[in-house]
């Protein structure tokens, strides 16, 4: 019983999941679509991508980095293993993933060995290789695209997959994803260090953590999911060209910042991520049910982002201001 | 005071380094193709530079303040929307100028606003005004774009002063440079952004007004934004809504090129200025060597690491030297 109280997701990611289940209501009497298993199922595949980024990235903003490249790595890994696939005809859906993770896996190493090792600022570090990483993608690409006929059958039969009529494989994944790396963040020894690390870093060195192995492995993650993503990319398109997913790395920060993992770092939880990302493209579909027009998407994403940053600083003032309170009312 | 000398003789050696580079650059450029060291080429070196200097002008103030906009291509595509739009909805030349730089204005104001006043990080805030800015003008304008400018305007942005090589914009570059750089090096507001880049605490604390200080460099930078929309607009001839995409990124790099450090503090007009030329040398190098446009896709992120990578390298390297001194 103890344990099931401490599972329980804590207050802001419920509030989270309150304004969730609203927009998705209100959305639904908008467009009574959207409550059906075909709406549900289209709302978790076309989240399944930024969601599982959004995991991914999540530990770096706790540790108080930002991962920019993982848009890009997601161009490369889904432009790469639809090139594989096309040269490579016996290639199955399990080759798909490992060729996936290994592109994401150097990509990570890269982005982990400049930020912790030469401890250069996570954001010029990113950004650089997000170029570099694109590019890539250009050169390779030479403006060759991928369609359906080129890809594993497999690896398409995986992507349109889904379970009792609403969960598509993809997002299955996604949950098995965030449950474990939930439990990882809250439970080990790795996960609480990302807080610690993220709430003070020159403290978290002085302590005697291993600062450049965790922001180190946090980077490699990243990379990995990004590579994945760039699969999920695959199975959701079909199709892939070299500006796939430009871009994109906003609306996960969107995402993160949203789903309450604060940008300053030291607090923020995976599941608050995941439910950040359905939010996004909950109020996305909204606003489009109500006739907005696609052009303006960029900008409600950009609003959404500063709303949750204000939002998310009122809460760390009003936090505070009670820490504050409690404490002279101790003395007292 | 022996630090701050020291801290002197770094920045002075990567400001000398990056000028020289500029030079090596050139020699090797004008060694390797016949038509680099010619008065046309640089003539599309200094137009093609030129939005990249104007903001970057603005931004070198932000980076030494130990803050960061993100936005500013994004302000540039607004106010080239806004012009395009108010100029096709019949609004004088004149005026539609005048819109796009308040629009740059009132856009850099309201990301000062929410940095300063509510307190929200410069890094996250523009990240979100990027979206937000270039998702007004793509809004505004869809997929249209307004192509119909006086031919007197557009002559601004494209032609040169009569036979020489100097794009008519140059002028107008030269004398913000010239303006941002006194304004950097020799008044007490570039002291006071030197001095929070350093410690925003201790400048508080002598007396500096941080929030005001801020706003201010915040305006500015988006007023800047605005001019290098109208330079971009004439330039190319178009107002549309993906004006400019990714060029904060162009700029940043540039001005780290120039020994600004990413941490605050340090920084000067020359090496930024240096800092843009070099990486517009660069391009034009690839161009005119016939590689690939998407290489520089790559080139530019390479770029932007070392610009990063090397000053810590140097100083790592110049610890490490002291160290061993003082072991012997």
């Amino acid at each position: 019983m103890n344990f099931l109280k401490k599972l329980r997701p804590s207050s802001r990611e419920s509030s989270l999941f309150i304004i969730l289940i609203v927009a998705v209501g209100g959305t639904g009497l908008i467009n009574p679509r959207f409550l059906t298993g075909d709406g549900t199922r289209d709302l978790l595949t076309s989240t399944s991508v930024v969601a599982l980024l959004a995991i991914g990235i999540a530990p770096i903003v706790v540790m108080r980095h930002i991962d920019l490249s993982i848009a890009s790595t997601v161009g490369l890994s889904a432009w790469a293993v639809a090139d594989f696939c096309a040269k490579n005809p016996s290639f199955t859906w399990v080759q798909c993933f490992v060729i996936g993770s290994i592109i994401g896996l150097v990509v990570g190493i890269v982005n982990g060995l400049l930020v912790a090792g030469l401890r250069l600022p996570s954001l010029v570090v990113t950004l650089g290789t997000l170029y570099i990483v694109r590019g890539l993608v250009y050169v390779v690409s030479n403006s060759v695209d991928y369609n359906a006929q080129e890809m594993p059958e497999s690896l398409l039969a995986l992507g349109q997959k889904v379970y009792f009529g609403l969960l598509p494989f993809t997002f299955l994944m996604v949950i098995i994803a965030m449950i474990l790396m939930a439990l990882f963040m809250k439970y080990t020894k790795s996960g609480r260090d990302a807080y610690a690390i993220g709430s003070n870093p020159p403290a978290a060195d002085l302590v005697g953590l291993k600062v450049f192995r965790r922001t180190f492995l946090a980077f490699v993650f990243s990379g990995v999911m990004s590579g994945i993503a760039g699969v999920f990319y695959l199975m959701r398109f079909a199709q892939v060209d070299s500006t796939a997913f430009y871009g994109q790395e906003l609306a996960v920060v969107a995402a993160v910042v949203i789903g309450g993992v604060t940008i300053m770092g030291g607090s923020g939880t995976v599941v608050g991520a995941v439910i950040g990302a359905l939010l996004v493209q909950t109020i996305q579909g909204g606003l489009a049910a109500l006739g907005v027009d696609a052009f303006w998407k960029a900008a409600i994403n950009g609003l959404l982002l500063i709303i949750a940053i204000y939002a998310d600083r009122v809460l760390a003032v009003r936090n505070e201001k009670q820490l504050l309170t409690q404490r002279i009312r101790e003395r007292i | 005071m022996s630090k701050f000398a020291k801290l002197g003789s770094v920045r002075l050696s990567w400001d000398t380094a990056i000028i020289g580079l500029l030079l090596l650059v050139w020699v090797f450029a004008s060694l390797t193709t016949s038509n680099f060291l010619t008065p046309l080429n640089f003539s599309y070196i200094f137009s093609n530079t030129s939005e990249i200097m104007i903001i970057a002008f603005a931004m070198l103030f932000m980076i030494i303040l130990g803050e960061i906009d993100l936005s500013v291509a994004s302000i540039l595509a607004l106010g080239s929307s806004m012009l395009g739009w108010s100029y096709a909805k019949g609004a004088p030349i004149w005026m539609a100028i005048l819109i796009c730089i308040l629009v740059g204005t009132a856009c850099g104001f309201i990301n000062g606003f929410l940095v300063t006043k509510l307190g929200l990080g410069s890094l996250a805030v523009t990240i979100g005004t990027l979206a937000l800015y270039r998702g007004i003008a793509n809004g505004l304008l869809g997929e249209n774009t307004v192509n119909e400018f006086p031919e007197f305007w557009t002559s601004f942005g494209f032609d040169t002063i009569g036979k020489s090589f100097m794009p008519k914009t140059l002028p107008l570059i030269i004398i913000f440079g010239i303006l941002f750089g006194l304004l950097l090096h020799k008044t007490p507001f570039g002291r006071r952004t030197l001095a929070i880049g350093q410690s925003p605490e201790a400048a508080k604390f002598a007396g500096v007004n941080v929030i005001r200080h801020k706003m201010i460099v915040f305006t500015f930078t988006g007023f800047m934004s605005g001019v290098a929309g109208v330079i971009y607009t004439f330039r190319f001839s178009t107002a549309q809504a993906d004006n400019g995409v990714g060029l904060e990124l162009l700029v940043i790099s540039a001005i780290l090129l120039g020994g600004v450090s990413i941490f605050g503090g340090i920084g000067t007009m020359w090496g930024v200025v240096a800092g843009v030329l070099l990486a517009g040398s660069v391009e034009s190098w690839l161009t005119l060597q016939e590689i690939n446009a998407q290489w520089r896709t790559i080139v530019t992120g390479i770029l932007l690491l070392i610009s990063v990578a090397a000053p810590v390298l140097v100083q790592k390297g110049k610890a490490r030297r002291e160290l061993k001194a003082l072991k012997s």
